[in-house]
């Protein structure tokens, strides 16, 4: 079976509509997306229309649209975008907590009806405990995993079933519950299931209810044991990175310094006091910023673990894409700076490489 | 201000229907009822025979039978530019952080023409469907510590935190905005007869919605209303013909065939000299409330089926009746709701304008003469 490769979706004013956007201006915007004065606050249908042509044209899968509570609401735009572009499919990241699961499992499903089906979402227990409190959940992390299962598994019983749900769990407790508008999907009944995180209990949930363990690129040799016994489970592996990709290997080593930041304690990851994911990312070491010679964290320490590179040429990088291949990775999240430019290099440079192999 | 004019939102497969029979609330909570589905096309050619009618908004409803309301309004915004959406949402089905991160998003996305319909909750079946196990005065209860919240965040309150007996929010805050271009929150409709609903209406609305009524009974309540600077909505339908014959008629035709069976035998067998008045005075006995509105369909279709029967004329001047009495908003259906919506575009509307623009002055002469 061949790699999937998906994409995040840009903040909202993040795709320049016109003019030229260096790497350090695109990373720069993102880090301060997270302020009540930036754009990222506002739906971007232009911006994101355009990068999703763009998508389209690279033969990207899905885009990722990522939940917190400084951008719009992920659900709301993939339907208003799904109208818009005709091919690309949406994964909608979502934190378990927020609404009933019969409510989820009505706007999942009346989302897949107005954009023929090319939805998936994107589960996440939550990741700042601060953050969640805004919602009005209380709960703590090992809790809120123990929630998200039974939220995944009223969810999968109203796909799976055509009738009533009937579910008395600690967290949720429904009865004769009823839908009647269905998952409406050419191919499939049920929405993927995308599960993230790093820890034991999202492993966990990943098999037991999802289709998918998304987590972030580690080197081949110390995922490859992980990715095997996921898979031996039944259940995918994505991985989440970013890309960075130049004609010759020093080119893109220089472009990868414009993004560290002048100040060196800078941190945007504070807030994600509750993840283990960005705990691991906190304790990384200067010397271990190249797990591989194309695998750079050096941003992680301040932005976090998704900010995690594949660094090289076309064929570096595709090399790299396949030995993930062969160890059993089924697919992947991107993203770059700018988003648009990386997305071109990747569909015109890398992935017909990766398909010739 | 000038009356404001809803419609209902057809279900989904509404709009290619032929028959009110076929369109009967009931027949929608059928297995494999084409209201399960989004019906773009259809909803689509009434969205724009809407617009162009001048109805300033639908309202989407909400239920267990129907896809969600917010993602409807959504798509809809995407291929329409006028047309405004009464989304009717449930409480107990998210917390309220959410569904402003949610309402504020659509509004971003369809240059503010939302607004909501606060339903606290509606059978308790479908309700512990949805995991909500409150009784009808708790489910008031909370909805107002459910919107006491979202005012919070619509006000742009930096840290939102409230603690309620139903919800508990620690420095809540939601960064994308209400998006509108005279708004920084949505219109709130909360409807509903009851006590709470009214206290829940006072205080937490901009509009009081509820089924039409003779006018001299709906007076004192929308006054109190009004007081308060809440406005009123009456949810009725219409049932509009060059004449009253034919307006009649029309009514008949949508009783179901059981029904017209029996009014027919009961018609033959009596005299087949009984007039007009006769036939009124006979249906009097199943529900007019006034010459105009007749509530014999509410056994067929709903509460919401109280109906208002007539010429042109008749609803023009009916309209302007509740008008006075200081109703400034209506949420319309009809049968087939997208052919009577034409008919009032075309016929009703441009006379209640035409009243409207004399109302002001005559009453200000009435006032000169009392002076």
């Amino acid at each position: 079976m061949s790699l999937k490769f998906h994409w995040m979706l840009p903040k909202g004013g993040e795709v320049a509509l016109d003019g030229q956007q260096s790497p350090r201006e695109a990373a720069r915007y993102r880090i301060e997306s997270m302020q009540s004065t930036s754009p990222a606050v506002r739906p971007d249908l232009a911006g994101w229309t355009r990068f999703a042509r763009h998508a389209e044209d690279a033969g990207i899968d899905s885009t990722l649209i990522s939940f917190s509570r400084y951008e719009p609401d992920p659900f709301v735009v993939a339907c208003a975008l799904g109208q818009a572009v005709q091919k690309l499919k949406f994964i909608i990241a979502y934190r378990s907590g927020l609404m009933s699961p019969t409510t989820f499992v009505q706007q999942m499903n009346t989302v897949s009806a107005l954009v023929e089906g090319r939805v998936s979402f994107n589960i996440v227990a939550g990741s700042s405990s601060a953050e969640q409190r805004g919602y009005g959940d209380y709960l703590s992390h090992d809790e809120r995993y123990a929630r998200a299962e039974e939220f995944l598994a009223v969810c999968n019983a109203f796909w799976r079933v055509n009738g009533e749900v009937n579910f008395d769990g600690k967290y949720y407790r429904v009865e004769q519950a009823k839908l009647a508008t269905p998952f409406v999907a050419p191919d499939k009944r049920a929405p993927e299931i995308f599960v993230s995180g790093h820890s034991e209990q999202s492993e966990h949930l990943a098999s037991s209810q999802g289709s998918i363990w998304l987590r972030v690129a580690e080197s081949p040799s110390k995922l490859e044991p992980i990715v095997a016994r996921t898979r031996a489970r039944g259940t995918g592996v994505c991985l989440r990175c970013c890309l960075l990709c130049r004609p010759k290997r020093e080119e893109a080593l220089s472009a990868a310094q414009t993004l560290l930041p002048a100040d060196t304690k800078e941190s945007t990851t504070t807030m994600k006091d509750d993840s283990q994911m960005y705990r691991e990312g906190n304790e990384l070491k200067r010397d271990a910023f190249w797990p591989e010679p194309w695998l750079w964290t050096g941003l992680v320490p301040h932005y976090g673990p998704v900010w995690t590179t594949m660094i090289g040429t076309p064929d570096e990088l595709a090399s790299a894409f396949l030995e993930y291949k062969r160890i059993g990775v089924t697919e992947f999240i991107i993203s770059g700076w700018p988003e648009v430019d990386t997305v071109d290099v990747f569909g015109r440079e890398i992935l017909p490489r990766i398909n010739q192999a | 201000m000038s009356l404001r004019f809803h419609w209902m939102m057809p279900k989904g497969g509404e709009v290619g229907m032929k028959t009110a029979q076929e369109t009967s609330r009931v027949a929608t909570t059928h297995a494999h009822s084409p209201a399960a589905l989004p019906d773009m096309e259809g909803w689509l050619r009434f969205a724009r025979a809407a617009e162009e009618a001048g109805i300033e908004s639908v309202l989407l409803s909400f239920s267990r039978y129907e896809p969600d309301t917010i993602f409807v309004a959504c798509a809809m915004g995407q291929v329409t530019t006028k047309l405004g959406f009464i989304v009717a949402y449930r409480l107990g089905l998210m917390q309220p952080a959410t569904f402003v991160q949610q309402i504020n998003t659509l509004s971003g996305l369809i240059n503010g023409r939302v607004s909501l319909n606060i339903v606290a909750g509606s059978s308790a079946v479908e309700q512990r469907g949805y995991g909500d196990y409150l009784d009808h005065d708790e489910r008031y209860a909370r909805a107002e510590e459910f919107l006491t919240v979202c005012h919070a965040f619509w006000a742009g309150n930096s840290d939102v935190s409230f603690s309620g007996k139903y919800c508990q929010i620690d420095k809540g805050k939601i960064f994308t905005p209400f998006l509108a271009p005279h708004r920084s929150e949505p219109e709130i409709y909360v409807s509903g007869h009851s006590e709470q609903a009214q206290h829940l209406a006072l205080t937490q609305a901009s509009c009081y919605l509820r089924l039409i009524d003779r006018p001299e009974k709906l007076a004192p309540i929308v006054a109190r209303f009004r007081e308060k600077g809440v406005e009123v909505c009456l949810r009725l339908c219409v049932i509009c013909r060059p004449t009253m014959d034919e307006a009649l008629a029309a009514t008949q035709a949508l009783m179901p065939p059981e029904e017209i069976e029996k009014q027919e035998r009961k018609i033959l067998s009596s005299s087949d000299s009984q007039t007009l008045k006769e036939a009124l005075r006979a249906a009097d006995d199943v529900g007019w409330m006034n010459r105009n509105l007749y509530a014999g369909l509410v056994p067929y279709y709903g509460s919401s089926a109280i109906t208002l029967v007539g010429t042109p004329e008749d609803l023009a001047r009916a309209f302007m009746e509740y008008k006075e009495i200081g109703v400034t908003q209506f949420i319309i259906a009809g049968w087939p709701k997208l052919d009577e919506m034409v008919i009032f575009g075309r016929e009703v509307l441009p006379l209640v304008r035409e009243l409207e623009g004399r109302v002001s002055p005559a009453a200000a002469l009435r006032r000169n003469d009392q002076n």
